[in-house]
């Protein structure tokens, strides 16, 4: 078995030509990246037979200080037909269980930058070839620039090291898929603004509207002029009961963006339930007379403060 | 081959689904935090209700997948995700509605995933094998 895998890997080698990325960080690694790390504080699970992404979910999980067992992850990303885990899901799973999951930009030097700050990466590599796949998850805790090599957790092995460059090979045949899970609050090391608004309102809608705020409040300081951000702060503040912070949320967000309907429906909304039903009235005729794609709901909310107000 | 059979599938599914139209009910709501960011209202009503048709639960029970589990992943997509798959739902030929929960289920499923770039394949995993 082992000179058939290693057969295979000099086979991929020789058919997908030089790990790039590889070999460019080795000669000009950034100054701010250091040459050696090691998370050996991360949890170990050894996978079940296929049960891979339940397994590396867990340590990513139980790192980000979600107590949780490979076992109980296994209804939630394991489909049991297909044998294995969608991406999708791994991602899902790890917000429903409270901890913020986000893709990583796809390159070697950000999966580094992530595990340099502390935060291991669960990766999708495919060990076979393209037209063979082997799909397997496995949580990237360390590396070796000097000695060119990258730490896993991987399968049964606590501590899987690979050549750099050969993880690379399985890995560009993911689309250098790899993953974090944080705790609410903390942003990825190389986090973008787009995909970090989107992974904050997926977080939102599948996970606890009290450490979805807790989120927003942190990615609102990194991006202080992001429409959903606000507006997400504030839908989180009032599904906790706190209207008042909400009001005050979207009430920043109709001045940033004074032709944002959401934002003055939603605001016309939190007026009311604080009992404002003047304001609530004319905030709610500005977003009727807005309108757009979204007249119909800012027309209900308009009627429905009128209804309480007679 | 099995991969060509698979896809050719796939697409018989997407050619022979329907559009279900499903109205929403009227009333006072916040509007969501993805959607307010979005030029048009996202999909998610329509989606939510058509994973509550029974058949389609319990084609996803036959994928070993049980009603809350599924119910709960589709709730944990994004905005984004949800109106890309509704988008596709919408673009599709109407048609009767004898259509069995098989195919509206297993065009959602791989939908959501092949919509998302993830993979063009079906991106799912299957480790090594020992």
């Amino acid at each position: 078995m082992i000179w058939l895998k290693s057969g295979v890997l000099t086979l991929l080698i020789l058919l997908s030509g030089c790990a790039t990325q590889t070999s460019a960080l080795l000669h000009e690694a950034p100054d701010t990246l250091p040459r050696r790390v090691e998370l050996s504080g991360v949890p170990f699970f050894p996978q079940e037979r296929y049960q891979c992404g339940p397994a590396t979910l867990a340590m990513a999980l139980q790192n980000s200080g979600v107590a949780i067992e490979p076992n109980a992850l296994v209804e939630e990303v394991y489909v049991p037909k297909l044998e294995g885990s969608l991406q999708v899901e791994m991602l899902a799973a790890g917000r429903r269980n409270g901890a913020f999951t986000i893709t990583i930009p796809t390159n070697l030097e950000s999966l580094l930058t992530e595990v340099a700050s502390g935060n291991p990466v669960v990766v999708l590599q495919n060990l076979g070839l393209s037209w063979i796949p082997r799909w397997h998850y496995a949580l990237v805790v360390g590396y070796d620039l000097d000695q060119s090599e990258i730490i896993l957790r991987s399968g049964t092995t606590l501590r899987l090291v690979m050549s750099l460059s050969t993880f690379e090979h399985t890995w560009e045949r993911s689309g250098y898929w790899g993953m974090v899970a944080l705790p609410p609050g903390q942003l990825p090391k190389t986090a973008q603004e787009a995909p970090s608004v989107a992974a904050l309102i997926a977080f939102e809608n599948g996970g606890s509207a009290k450490l979805a705020r807790i989120a927003y409040r942190a990615a609102l300081q990194r991006w202080p002029d992001n429409l959903q951000l606000m507006i997400g702060s504030g839908n989180t503040a009032a599904a906790e009961g706190d209207y008042l912070a909400a009001a005050n949320a979207f009430q920043r967000a109709t001045k940033h963006y004074p032709e944002n309907v959401p934002a003055y429906n939603n605001l016309a909304m939190m007026l009311g339930k604080l009992g404002r039903y003047g304001e609530a009235r004319i905030v709610a005729e500005k977003a009727v007379a807005l309108g757009g794609p979204w007249h119909d709901a800012a027309m209900e909310t308009l009627r429905s403060i009128e209804a309480v107000q007679h | 081959m099995k991969r060509f059979l698979k896809s050719s599938f796939i697409m018989f599914l997407i050619s022979a689904l329907t559009c279900i139209g499903l109205t929403q009910s009227a009333q006072a709501v916040m509007i969501g935090t993805g959607e307010a960011g979005a030029t048009a209202p996202s999909g998610r009503a329509h989606i939510s209700a058509l994973l509550e048709r029974p058949d389609v639960q319990a084609q996803l029970e036959n994928l070993g997948i049980s009603k809350t589990d599924a119910q709960a992943r589709v709730a944990a997509l994004s905005d984004a995700e949800v109106a890309a798959v509704d988008n596709k739902i919408g673009s599709l030929p109407a048609g009767g509605d004898g259509i069995i929960g098989a195919l509206v289920l297993i065009f959602v499923i791989l939908l959501i995933t092949d919509i998302l770039g993830f993979t063009k394949v079906f991106p799912f995993t299957h480790p090594i094998q020992r």
